[in-house]
C-alpha cells in the first residue's frame, strides 16, 4: 500500500492530494452518509477511515470551501473500495511519510506543509474529541498506531501553540491570499474546537473570512439639524409659494439618493423628471394619498401599507419624517390616522415624479391586489361617504394650491388617484404614451372602477347585507374568471399578495390553538 | 367507461340539439328584423349571432345560479335575473316592468284564492272558470 504512492521530490503530498481530489466527484458534504459507508468497511480499515475520514473532511472543506466534499469521497470509497489505492489510503500514506514540520518555518514549500500539518491537527482534534465532526466512535481512533500518537501528540501540542499565535496574527488581515486563507482559517477553526483555547476569542469565525461591519457613528445632531432645516424648508402647504425653491433641490437631493430598483426604468424616468413641479405633484400626490387612504382607510392594513412600501421608501423615510407630517396637513382628516400611514404616503408624494412610478409600482402592485381586499370592513357606503369627505376638504385647499401651482387645470379628484396608475401603465409600456392616449386610458380605468364598486355594492345588497364582505369579493372574482372551481380565492391571495395581507385573510392556527382571523 | 362515454354522446347530442333550436329561433328574428328595416342578413352573421347567444346563456345561466346560492337560496328568483340584466338599462327597466306585472297577477290570482274558498260554498263552477280567466 505504501510503496506505490511514494512521495517524489518533485511532487508534493499537496499536489498528489490535489490530483487525486480533482478525479473525485463534486457532491454535496454528507458526513452521515461517509460515516455510513465507512461502517460497511472492515472493523480496522473503518476506523482508520473514520479517523482519515475526518482529517480530509477538514482538509477537503478548508481546502476547497465545500466545491470538493465529503459525499464525494465517500463516493469515491465506494467506488474503489475493492481498490488498495484510495484518496484515504493516500491520506494515511501522506501521515505516515511526510516530514514534520511547522508551518511556522520559512519553507520554501510552505504549502505541502500545511498539509501534513492540517491533517495533524485534525487528528488532535479528533483524538481529543472536542469536535463537533466528532465520529461516533471517539476512543476508537486514540487506539489506532498509539505509538505514532504519542510522539505526534506531544510534538503537536507544542507546534500549534505556536501555531495558534501565529495565526491569530495572520487572522487579523482582512484579505488573505487562498493559500494562506485556508491555512489560516483552518488554524483559527481549530481554536474554536480546542477546549481551552485562551486566543480564540479574539477571532470571531474566520472560516468564513468575515469583515467586520464597518459602522460609521451616527451623528444624531447633525441628523436633527438636517430634518429642521427641512422641516422649516417645507413648511405649510399654505406657504408652498415661498418654498417651491426650496422643495426643488430637496426633490433633486432625494433623487440622488433613489435607489437603483428600475434600472430599465430609466429612460421612461426622465420623462417625469420633467413633468411636475413639486407642488403639484404635491397636490395630485395628496390627492392621490387621500384616495389611497380611503382605499384602505379602516381595513387595519396601515401598518402593511408601510410595510408594503417599505421596500423602496426605505432610503426616505429617515431624512423625511417631518416633511410628510407637513404634507400631510392637506388631508387633514386623515390626521387622526396612524402616523405610520403618514410617513408612507408622505414618502409616497415627496419624492415626486421620478420615484413615483416606482412607488407607484409597489403602490400599485398593492393597490390592485388590495382591491378585492380592501373593501371589505367598510360598509359601501361608508366607500361612497369617503370620497365625499376628501373632496370637500380638498377643494378648499385646492384654490390656494392652484394659486401657487401656476397654469394648471382642476383635477377631478376622483382621476387624481388614478394618476399612479396612469403612471404605472405608461412604465409599463416602456415607450412613450401619448397624453390622448393616457386620458382614454384613465377614463377606461375610471369605469372600470366604477363598475366593480357598483357590482360590490349590489352584491352586498342582494345578499341583504350593508357591509361589503369576502363572499362579494368572491362572486365578483368568480364572475371576472378569475376564481374557478379550480382555482379558489385562496389560491389567489397566496399568489398575488404579500405575507402581511395573507395572513389576515387565509385562517391560520397560532400558538394555543388560537385561530386567526376567526372562522 | 362506455357509460361515460355513452354519457358523453348522450350530452354532446343534446348540446346539438340545443344549438340547432336557438339557431333556428336566431334565425326567426333575424328575418323579422331584415323585413323590419331592410337590410339582409349573412348566413354566417345568423351563425355567429347564435353561437354568441347560446355561450351568453350557459354564462347567464351559470351567474344565475351563482347569485341564488350568494343570496343563500336554493331556488334562482327575479332578484337574481335583476341582478343579471343591471348592466343594460333598457333591459333592466323592461323586466323590472315585467316583474311588477307579475307581480300584479299573483297578487290578484291570490286574492282570488282568498276569495274562493269562501265562494266555494256557494259558486261551484265558477272558480274554476275565474281562474281560468285570470290565466288567460
Amino acid at each position: 500500500m505504501a510503496g506505490r504512492y511514494s512521495l517524489d521530490p518533485g511532487q508534493t503530498p499537496r499536489t498528489i492530494l490535489r490530483r487525486v481530489l480533482d478525479t473525485v466527484d463534486t457532491r454535496s458534504p454528507r458526513r452521515r452518509r461517509s460515516t455510513q459507508t465507512n461502517a460497511q468497511r472492515t472493523p480496522l480499515q473503518a476506523l482508520s477511515s473514520k479517523r482519515q475520514g475526518s482529517q480530509s473532511k477538514t482538509t477537503v472543506r478548508r481546502h476547497s470551501y465545500g466545491t470538493r466534499s465529503v459525499g464525494g469521497l465517500a463516493h469515491v470509497q465506494a467506488h474503489r473500495r475493492l481498490e488498495e489505492q484510495t484518496p484515504r489510503t493516500l491520506l494515511k500514506n501522506i501521515l505516515l511519510t511526510a516530514p514534520e514540520s511547522s508551518m511556522m518555518m520559512p519553507d520554501s514549500v510552505m504549502k505541502p506543509v500545511q498539509v501534513p500539518e492540517m491533517v495533524e491537527s485534525s487528528r488532535q482534534e479528533s483524538s481529543l474529541g472536542s469536535l463537533e465532526l466528532q465520529l461516533p466512535e471517539p476512543e476508537t481512533p486514540s487506539t489506532l498506531a498509539p505509538g505514532l500518537r504519542a510522539t505526534s501528540k506531544r510534538k503537536q501540542r507544542l507546534r500549534l501553540s505556536i501555531f495558534q499565535q501565529e495565526v491569530n496574527q495572520g487572522v487579523s488581515l482582512a484579505s488573505e491570499p487562498p493559500g494562506n486563507a485556508d491555512a489560516s482559517s483552518l488554524a483559527s477553526s481549530f481554536n474554536l474546537s480546542f477546549v481551552p483555547p485562551p486566543q480564540s476569542q479574539s477571532v470571531k469565525r474566520p472560516g468564513l473570512a468575515r469583515r467586520r461591519p464597518k459602522r460609521q457613528p451616527v451623528d444624531v445632531g447633525a441628523l436633527l439639524q438636517d430634518l429642521k432645516n427641512n422641516s422649516l424648508t417645507s413648511a405649510l402647504p399654505g406657504d408652498n409659494h415661498r418654498s417651491p425653491v426650496a422643495t426643488l433641490p430637496m426633490d433633486e437631493v432625494l433623487e440622488d439618493t433613489q435607489p437603483f430598483s428600475h434600472p430599465s426604468a430609466g429612460g421612461s424616468l426622465s420623462a417625469y423628471r420633467s413633468l411636475p413641479n413639486p407642488s403639484p405633484t404635491g397636490v395630485e400626490g395628496s390627492e392621490g394619498l387621500v384616495r389611497h387612504r380611503m382605499r384602505s382607510a379602516g381595513t387595519g392594513l396601515q401598518h402593511m401599507n408601510r410595510t408594503g412600501l417599505g421596500t423602496i421608501p426605505l432610503p426616505f423615510s429617515e431624512p423625511q419624517p417631518q416633511l410628510p407630517e407637513l404634507r400631510e396637513a392637506v388631508g387633514s382628516q386623515e390626521a387622526v390616522e396612524a402616523k405610520e400611514q403618514e410617513g408612507s404616503s408622505g414618502v409616497e408624494d415627496s419624492p415626486g415624479g421620478p420615484a413615483s412610478p416606482e412607488l407607484s409600482c409597489s403602490t400599485n402592485d398593492l393597490l390592485q391586489a388590495e382591491q378585492p381586499h380592501q373593501f371589505e370592513p367598510p360598509p359601501p357606503s361608508g366607500v361612497a361617504i369617503l370620497p365625499s369627505g376628501p373632496l370637500e376638504s380638498v377643494p378648499a385647499r385646492l384654490p390656494s394650491r392652484t394659486r401657487t401651482a401656476g397654469p394648471r387645470h382642476h383635477q377631478d379628484p376622483y382621476k387624481a388617484g388614478l394618476s399612479h396608475y396612469i403612471k404605472f401603465f405608461s412604465f409599463c409600456t416602456k415607450r412613450p404614451v401619448e397624453k390622448a392616449a393616457l386620458g382614454i386610458v384613465e377614463k377606461c380605468l375610471d369605469k372600470y372602477f366604477q363598475h366593480l364598486c357598483n357590482d360590490l355594492e349590489v352584491f352586498s345588497a342582494h345578499a341583504g347585507r350593508k357591509t361589503v364582505k369576502l363572499e362579494d369579493l368572491e362572486l365578483l372574482l368568480r364572475r371576472q374568471g378569475l376564481v374557478t372551481d379550480q382555482v379558489s380565492l385562496h389560491v389567489l391571495v397566496e399568489r398575488y399578495l404579500p405575507l402581511e395581507y395573507r395572513q389576515l385573510l387565509i385562517p391560520c392556527a397560532f400558538s394555543g390553538n388560537s385561530v386567526f382571523p376567526a372562522q | 367507461m362506455e357509460e361515460t362515454e355513452a354519457e358523453e354522446q348522450r350530452q354532446f347530442s343534446h348540446r346539438q340539439r340545443l344549438k340547432a333550436a336557438v339557431h333556428y329561433t336566431v334565425g326567426c328574428l333575424c328575418n323579422e328584423v331584415a323585413l323590419d328595416k331592410q337590410v339582409q342578413f349573412n348566413k354566417q352573421t345568423v351563425a355567429a349571432i347564435a353561437e354568441v347567444t347560446f355561450r351568453q346563456c350557459e354564462n347567464f345561466a351559470k351567474d344565475l345560479e351563482m347569485f341564488a346560492r350568494h343570496a343563500k337560496r336554493s331556488t334562482v328568483t327575479t332578484e337574481d335575473v335583476k341582478l343579471l340584466a343591471r348592466r343594460s338599462n333598457s333591459l333592466l327597466k323592461y323586466i323590472t316592468e315585467k316583474n311588477e306585472e307579475i307581480a300584479q297577477l299573483n297578487l290578484e290570482r291570490k286574492a282570488k284564492k282568498k276569495r274562493k274558498p269562501e265562494d266555494e260554498s256557494s259558486h261551484s263552477g265558477e272558480p274554476d272558470a275565474e281562474v281560468v280567466d285570470s290565466e288567460s
